[in-house]
């Protein structure tokens, strides 16, 4: 374990680097602005509210690597959330539950995988669908309205703590370390980078391109899946509606940290720190009682300031 | 009479290669003049100096007597010269007409809208005495190759050419197709344009030209009056003297590895059997687009056949890259961006893809034991700079082509797919590259390099295999039926007769 993490801090490179600099370089302007946000549960609320956007972007990262895009996370989160939900309230026992709401994501993921592969369709137009798609079918399933009364057993997993972390916190945590070691240790990372790097090259030398694009999108789901069990056990519901737009912010963090949307070159550090960048973001300027609409303006001032920087240095790196 | 084209003297250098010598060409009004010469003998540079895609670094271009600047493609345009390109050039979602006017369209109210019937108009009238059928309204899409380059003249008589250059314009026609551009070209001709035409064909050369002028190793070999040239003495000027077989060093045993039965895919391959045996080279020699790089795709499993088999020591190998590279095969690809790198992963990668798993321990990748195996075989085979932790994408083409190598000789591979392996790279690396392919034969592995070079495929074969038109046309050897490996046979055997 000691020799990961060390392998963990060697590996943050010039890239990762830059953007831990953009973090440092947001949270001083903010500490210099706000006494409140450099105190310790100020930095554990940013954790907090970045996790779930952090959890989503590790399974779009791998997406984005392996040369696709998956613009249906948030309804496959909100199809878990309610499936979720009805089982717990049916009284189905939690792990159960779990599993089963993890497995609706995978088969969301698998169903995108398949019809991008063995179906030949491209990503953007396959998950633009999946994003109507599981959406509906969330609706249909609650008619349109919440489901209440989760039970505080499942509620308890999400809002305990430990050691003052936060549940969701450690969790996604942990999840970011495996998907980590799936990218920069194993064959299938490397099988992502070769798909969106060249589908061709790697086919040629004998890269199971299917398998891996499929494992790709099923990830995603995974983790989408994962994103709604943490929401709907801190709010004691679920909603057919939850997750709008989390692809974009998912994307968003993603590209901060790293991510060629061509393709081929990605960086789980990065996304995290991206993942960061954005709720660190949003709770600074909330302190500093910014309007909601300039959020939104620092937000995508901040991306497209990445991608220059990205397009500026990136010439040298090859 | 003046001649309507004359160059002279036109040399074009490429860094540090030389691509055309001094070449000069002469042609008079309303003739057809071929211009005849091997892959990378240079014809194509020259089209490019004529029709302004390139500049040539020395040499002057006359017209009807008078020095012109051709700087671009306008220029050329401005000059009367034309260009059909073998790929043609055209928007196929517009329609003839908007073809034919593309960058130039007639307007009307002071310019602001296009004047689509009268565009139409003119482009009937253009195409009148060429093919009467064509709908100008209709989109180019719609018309078969052999009508796109119609239209495609059409577009060249709007711009008034006089000099109209066409770059294998029968590679891709029906017999009765080319017997109207036959016509289309004898009527032009008859009305005083000149024209200059690019074939392999030796029958159509025949057929159409009265002067061919015939190219080798970027230099001209001379111009020639044609029928009263023989047909085989225009071959021996195209492919030069017969080179003795180089001699190098045979390992081929009598051990079958490869046997190759009526494998097929479409038009591209035709019914290709051979045999394959330990330590042996086999050349596989054709013209572009003989299929030579089609079979060996459907060897290494990249495409699939649609009938015949595959077998390694006897036994079928099943479909599919991964099958066939678990089998022994590995294909070096001749498109290395395109097919072989993966340009951000370093060479480390690069050259463990294939064999990931024989290299992980536990689901994890021994990155420090790839890392040495790399290091080992990349010694070996001499990479520049000796660094395999780069991205392959900062390595010269040839350093590149090492580590593709380099791939399939960390991954048990028995069968060497080679396709034109030395294209693009420096003269130093191609040696080391023919040492390589020597030793791997040495080693009792079995090999087979596609190329275009003929003094590459003789170096470097024991046997020789020629195709033509996706077909096996001969098989040459040391005591073979089908005669020695000399260039004389080689280009016989792979030009078009008919």
């Amino acid at each position: 374990m000691s020799n990961l993490i060390q392998s963990l801090f060697s590996r943050i490179r010039f890239r990762e680097a830059g953007t831990l600099l953009g973090l440092i370089l947001i949270g001083a302007v903010f500490a210099w602005q706000s006494e409140t946000f450099l105190t310790a549960p100020n930095i554990i609320n940013i954790l907090q509210q970045s996790a779930i956007n952090a959890c989503i972007a590790l399974g779009m990262t791998l997406v984005i690597i392996s040369g696709g895009i998956d613009l249906s996370v948030g309804p496959v989160a909100a199809l878990s959330a309610v499936l979720g939900a009805a089982m717990l309230v049916a009284g189905v026992p939690v792990p159960l539950t779990i599993l089963g709401a993890l497995g609706v994501g995978v088969a969301c993921g698998f169903v995108n995988g398949a019809l991008i592969t063995w179906g030949g369709l491209q990503p953007f137009i396959v998950t633009l669908g999946g994003l109507s798609l599981y959406r509906a079918l969330a609706l249909i399933y609650t008619g349109g309205t919440p489901i209440f009364g989760l039970p505080d057993e499942f509620r308890a997993l999400t809002n305990g703590a430990w050691m003052g972390v936060p549940n969701p916190v450690i969790a996604v945590g942990i999840l970011a370390l495996l998907v980590w070691v799936i990218l920069t240790k194993t064959p299938l990372g490397e099988y992502f980078m070769a798909v969106g790097g060249n589908p061709e090259a790697a086919r040629i030398a004998g890269v199971p391109v299917t398998l891996t694009k499929l494992a790709a999108y099923m990830i995603s789901g995974l983790m989408a899946a994962v994103a709604a069990m943490i929401l709907i056990g801190r709010l004691g519901a679920a909603e057919p509606t939850l997750g709008t737009l989390w692809e974009l912010d998912a994307i968003a963090a993603a590209a901060i940290g790293g991510a060629s949307l061509m393709g081929g070159r990605g960086s789980i550090i990065g996304t995290l720190i991206g993942a960061i960048i954005l709720g660190t973001l949003r709770n600074g300027l909330t302190l500093m009682n910014v309007q909601a609409f300039y959020q939104l303006l620092a937000t995508g001032i901040i991306i497209i300031v990445a991608m220059l920087i990205d397009k500026l240095t990136s010439g040298k790196q090859g | 009479m003046l001649p309507r084209l004359s160059l002279s003297g036109i040399d074009k250098t490429y860094g540090s290669t030389q691509v055309l010598h001094g070449v000069s060409l002469t042609v008079r009004p309303g003739e057809v003049h071929g211009l005849l010469g091997e892959n990378g003998a240079g014809k194509s540079t020259l089209l490019n100096v004529l029709s302004g895609v390139i500049r040539a670094d020395g040499g002057v271009i006359r017209i009807d007597g008078k020095p012109v600047t051709i700087a671009s493609p306008r220029d050329a345009t401005a000059a009367g010269i034309a260009m059909i390109h073998q790929e043609l050039q055209q928007v196929p979602e517009l329609s003839v007409a908007q073809n034919i006017f593309l960058g130039g369209a007639m307007r009307r109210f002071g310019g602001l809208l296009v004047d689509r019937s009268a565009q139409e108009a003119e482009a009937r009238r253009l195409l009148a005495p060429l093919d009467a059928n064509i709908d100008v309204a209709a989109p180019v899409r719609s018309l078969r190759v052999a009508k796109r380059q119609i239209v495609e003249i059409a577009k060249a008589l709007r711009s008034n050419a006089r000099i109209i250059a066409m770059d294998e314009p029968t590679s891709s026609l029906t017999p009765n197709e080319f017997e109207r551009l036959v016509q289309v070209v004898a009527n032009l001709a008859a009305q005083g344009v000149s024209i200059i035409y690019v074939s392999h064909k030796m029958d159509e050369v025949f057929r159409l030209c009265s002067q061919a002028t015939i190219l080798r190793d970027g230099r001209l070999v001379g111009q020639v009056p044609i029928p009263e040239t023989g047909v085989g003495q225009v071959i021996e000027l195209m492919v030069g003297r017969d080179l003795a077989t180089a001699s190098h060093h045979r390992f081929a045993t009598n051990q079958k590895v490869l046997t190759v039965q009526g494998l097929a895919r479409g038009r591209a391959v035709q019914d290709a059997s051979f045999v394959l045996h330990a330590g042996e080279v086999l050349g596989i020699a054709g013209l572009v687009g003989a299929g030579r790089t089609e079979l060996l795709r459907l060897i290494a499993g990249v495409d699939s056949a649609d009938t015949g088999s595959v077998m390694i020591d006897g036994q079928p190998v099943a479909a599919g890259p991964r099958a066939r590279i678990r089998a022994g095969f590995g294909l070096v690809p001749e498109e290395r961006k395109r097919d072989g790198i993966i340009r951000h992963r370093p060479v480390t990668t690069n050259i463990g893809l294939p064999a990931l798993r024989r290299f992980s321990r536990l689901g994890m990748i021994r990155k420090g034991l790839l890392k040495a195996r790399s290091e080992e075989l990349m010694r070996e085979v001499g990479l520049r700079p000796l660094d395999v932790s780069r991205p392959i994408g900062s390595f010269s083409g040839g350093n590149q082509q090492k580590a593709i190598i380099g791939r399939w000789l960390a991954s048990n591979t028995r069968i060497y797919l080679f396709d034109e392996p030395t294209r693009g790279i420096d003269v130093g690396a191609k040696a080391e590259i023919y040492d390589l392919i020597e030793r791997l034969a040495s080693e009792g592995r079995a090999v087979i390099v596609v190329s275009s070079e003929l003094p590459e495929v003789i170096r470097v074969s024991d046997r020789v295999l020629v195709m033509r038109e996706g077909r096996i046309s001969a098989t040459l050897g040391p005591g073979l039926p089908d005669g020695e490996i000399t260039e004389a046979n080689i280009a016989r055997a792979a030009i078009p007769s008919s």
